[in-house]
């Protein structure tokens, strides 16, 4: 069985860019715990996950013969075993807790659940179970994971919501499920840093970008925001790797992408960290920027952009776009001389 | 047949390790197999050694197992069987030396595999008479230094065969060392059948994989995509794995002004998913003894671009067929064959094709039939040869010092 998470997780589990200068605003999730009383890492259950290309997965289960009896899997045959999903950090109510039925997959030792693409997940990180009759769940371990066609994941047009889920292994090998559920939202695509400038490029799913469309950095602890004006592009932006292109068009649900560019220099050394959205228009509610279209679960270390060194009134410092934790787009800002 | 291999450790994460199992799991399925693992770090092995295969280990390194053997006077003794040349040999010790010569010399298995020079060198000193002694060589006789190559040539004429994963290797074999009676032969290793369906190359995705290591030529690789993203932005480069080179390559990603396009992915387990994700593998190393990840993007569909440096590359490519071959260290190149492959997608298509079919080669099932084969002729030819052997033993001997100083010249080609 799995602790539940409590208290602050070792800081050395989420090392990052820049250890130690981590602002103390940043949140970091609650830590997957190493199982208490591990069973041998092989007697436990194993997952494989299949990504479809609407959102859904299909988790295959498997047992050996002796995982079989070590975990009841006979029982569950005929007792009824189900999947279990349990949001870290969250309560043991329902909304912290999804289940789902396992049938038999056609393969002997395999057992199938499917998290369907029409069901909400809400956002968080998702422990995966293995739930049989009333025996305390077993966490599950980390099989294959075939995500291939998440890799330039195409939102469906037409829903008025996006579920983005990433299945994933844990340090410990664990099976955990990344879920966000937006909309609208604000896809990242290619971002430039040059000449004290960042330029983005991006797509809009959910709203109209209208004249007075901008984007505000700003700051996490609080103030003023920093706004630049956003151009629609006439045509999405594709992605390096991208299979095809995102569809935009006249529709009202289809996808507009859009060109976003800020001066670095205006963030000043007053705050650290800046949390970037877009404001498709003057009255609409903000979008947070962030990249959830591929099957990368963690941003942070794959995606890293050099550091800009700005120098005016207020010092000198360097600004550094980053994805935080979740896959949002922020920028950080490291005083030189500190 | 009774078969043991002898590796450093099993219970680790390295390339030999993860070969041996493959093929001792697949000689399982017919034959009584055991991996006799000198160290033990861990309670449990990073990779399952497969059904029927017994794991079981000489030298207990686990500081809370009673049976604790790091703390022995005589592991703080050098090893003395063990060669001094080996770049394992601290980690041996007179414990090490009395534990495998002890296991050698009452083995029961009937042929014994050594995995690498030091272990080999243990196997042709100290085994018991009977069992058939075959060493393994998983890099190449041209990267070992002077030192090695000449307690090679002292201790090899007492192993009954030596195998490399590749032909090249083999010939040097043959033609430096000139081991007596032994068999030299070339047996890739194996790698299974991926668990995901192939790519369908519909993607475009560049995918390599390894250690960051100097070896590797990453460096070349990256240069290289930045004349691909010239031509074709709408194409990226994936890079799997870890290692000393990483900070190096972030700084020259970031100099190219290549970071919407190239990526340092960190390590990946299982790796074949990741392959399956992309439509071209990739690979620019100045040295490859085999070329396993060449293989195993092969064996997800995808046409190969590699370097063809010594010594695996060229023996697993066919140039122009399954994937395409360029010179080592060529960056334009490099640009050159990824654009090909880019800008021709029913000629990438065909070629990943091809390298599906290809590279069922180097499935276990064949590659153990090709180890069992041999196996069973050292197993059979054993008793009638057990003299003619010893005596080669002695001969060798003599004609390993008579050359020492004719042959030295020949010998030092290596690295030191």
């Amino acid at each position: 069985m799995t602790t539940r998470a409590t208290g602050t997780p070792p800081a050395a589990a989420y090392g990052g860019e820049a250890a130690g200068a981590a602002p103390a605003a940043q949140v970091r999730p609650p830590v997957d715990w190493p199982p208490h009383s591990p069973k041998p890492k092989s007697l436990r259950p194993q997952a494989d996950c299949t990504a479809d290309t609407a959102g859904g997965i299909t988790i295959d289960v498997r047992v050996s013969e002796g995982q079989a009896a070590a975990s009841g899997m006979a029982r569950a045959v005929e007792g009824g075993a189900a999947l279990l999903l349990r949001r870290r950090g969250g309560g043991e109510g329902p909304e912290d807790t999804v289940r789902l039925p396992l049938g038999p997959a056609g393969t002997e030792g395999v057992m199938r659940a499917v998290l369907p693409s029409i069901m909400t997940l809400p956002e968080g990180r998702w422990d995966a179970f293995l739930a049989v009759a009333e025996a305390e769940p077993q966490r599950l371990r980390s099989g294959l994971n075939d995500l291939r066609s998440l890799v330039d994941r195409v939102p469906r047009q037409g829903r008025t919501w996006l579920g983005v889920r990433i299945p994933y292994a844990t340090k410990y090998g664990n099976l955990t499920v990344r879920s966000w559920l937006r909309w609208p939202h604000a896809e990242a695509g290619q971002l430039h840093v040059e000449d004290g400038l960042m330029r983005l490029r991006g797509v809009l799913f959910g709203a109209r970008l209208d004249s007075g469309a901008r984007i505000e950095a700003r700051p996490r602890d609080g103030g003023p925001a920093v706004c630049s004006p956003v151009a629609p592009e006439v045509r999405a932006p594709g992605r390096p790797g991208g299979r095809t292109a995102w569809k935009t068009g006249a529709e009202p649900e289809a996808a507009t992408g859009f060109t976003a560019e800020l001066q670095l220099a205006a963030l000043g050394p007053g705050h650290r960290v800046w949390d970037l959205w877009l404001r498709p228009d003057g009255d609409a509610g903000p979008v947070r920027i962030a990249r959830i279209l591929d099957d990368i679960p963690d941003k942070r270390l794959i995606f890293s952009y050099p550091p800009q060194r700005v120098t005016d009134a207020g010092g000198e410092r360097t600004v550094r776009p980053y994805y935080t934790l979740d896959n949002d787009l922020s920028l950080r800002v490291c005083l030189s001389d500190a | 047949m009774h078969i043991a291999f002898l590796i450093n450790s099993g219970y680790g994460m390295g390339g030999t390790i993860r070969t041996t199992y493959n093929l001792a799991s697949k000689l399982a399925e017919q034959h009584d197999v055991e991996v006799v693992s000198v160290f033990r770090y861990r309670d449990r092995p990073f990779f399952d050694p497969g059904p029927g295969v017994r794991l079981r280990s000489l030298v207990d390194m686990r500081r809370h197992s009673p049976h604790y053997a790091g703390d022995d006077p005589q592991h703080a003794l050098h090893a003395r069987v063990f060669p001094d040349c080996d770049g394992r040999h601290p980690q041996y010790s007179a414990l090490t030396d009395r534990r495998i010569g002890e296991y050698l010399a009452a083995t029961e298995a009937d042929v014994v595999i050594g995995t690498r020079p030091g272990l080999n060198a243990h196997i042709a000193r100290q085994t018991r008479r009977g069992p058939a002694r075959l060493g393994q060589e998983h890099l190449t006789l041209a990267t070992h230094s002077a030192r090695m190559k000449l307690m090679l040539r002292d201790t090899y004429p007492r192993l009954d065969a030596v195998t490399t994963v590749t032909e090249a290797d083999a010939r040097d074999y043959r033609r430096i060392l000139r081991l007596p009676g032994v068999r030299v032969e070339a047996l890739p290793n194996s790698v299974p059948a991926p668990q995901v369906g192939p790519a369908d190359s519909s993607g475009k995705w560049v995918v390599a994989a390894g250690r960051l290591a100097p070896a590797k030529r990453y460096d070349v690789l990256i240069r290289a995509f930045a004349g691909v993203v010239a031509e074709r932005p709408d194409w990226g480069l994936r890079i799997y794995g870890n290692g000393r080179e990483r900070d190096g390559l972030r700084a020259l990603i970031d100099e190219l002004g290549l970071y919407n396009h190239v990526f340092l992915m960190g390590p990946a387990h299982p790796i074949e998913a990741e392959w399956a994700k992309g439509a071209i593998g990739a690979v620019t190393s100045s040295l490859e003894s085999f070329g396993m990840t060449i293989v195993e993007a092969m064996r997800c569909g995808l046409p190969v671009v590699a370097t063809d440096c010594p010594h695996g590359p060229g023996e697993i490519i066919r140039d122009g067929s399954d994937g395409l071959l360029v010179p080592t260290g060529d960056v334009p190149a490099v640009t050159g064959a990824l654009l090909r492959l880019m800008n021709d997608d029913a000629l990438r298509q065909r070629m990943g094709r091809t390298a599906l079919a290809a590279s069922a080669r180097f499935d276990p099932a064949h590659v153990a039939a090709r180890y069992e084969d041999l196996l069973t002729q050292l197993v059979n030819r054993r008793g009638a040869t057990v003299h003619r052997a010893r005596a080669a033993l002695l001969s060798g001997a003599y004609a390993a010092k008579d050359a020492l100083c004719a042959r030295r010249i020949a010998l030092q080609g290596g690295q030191a």
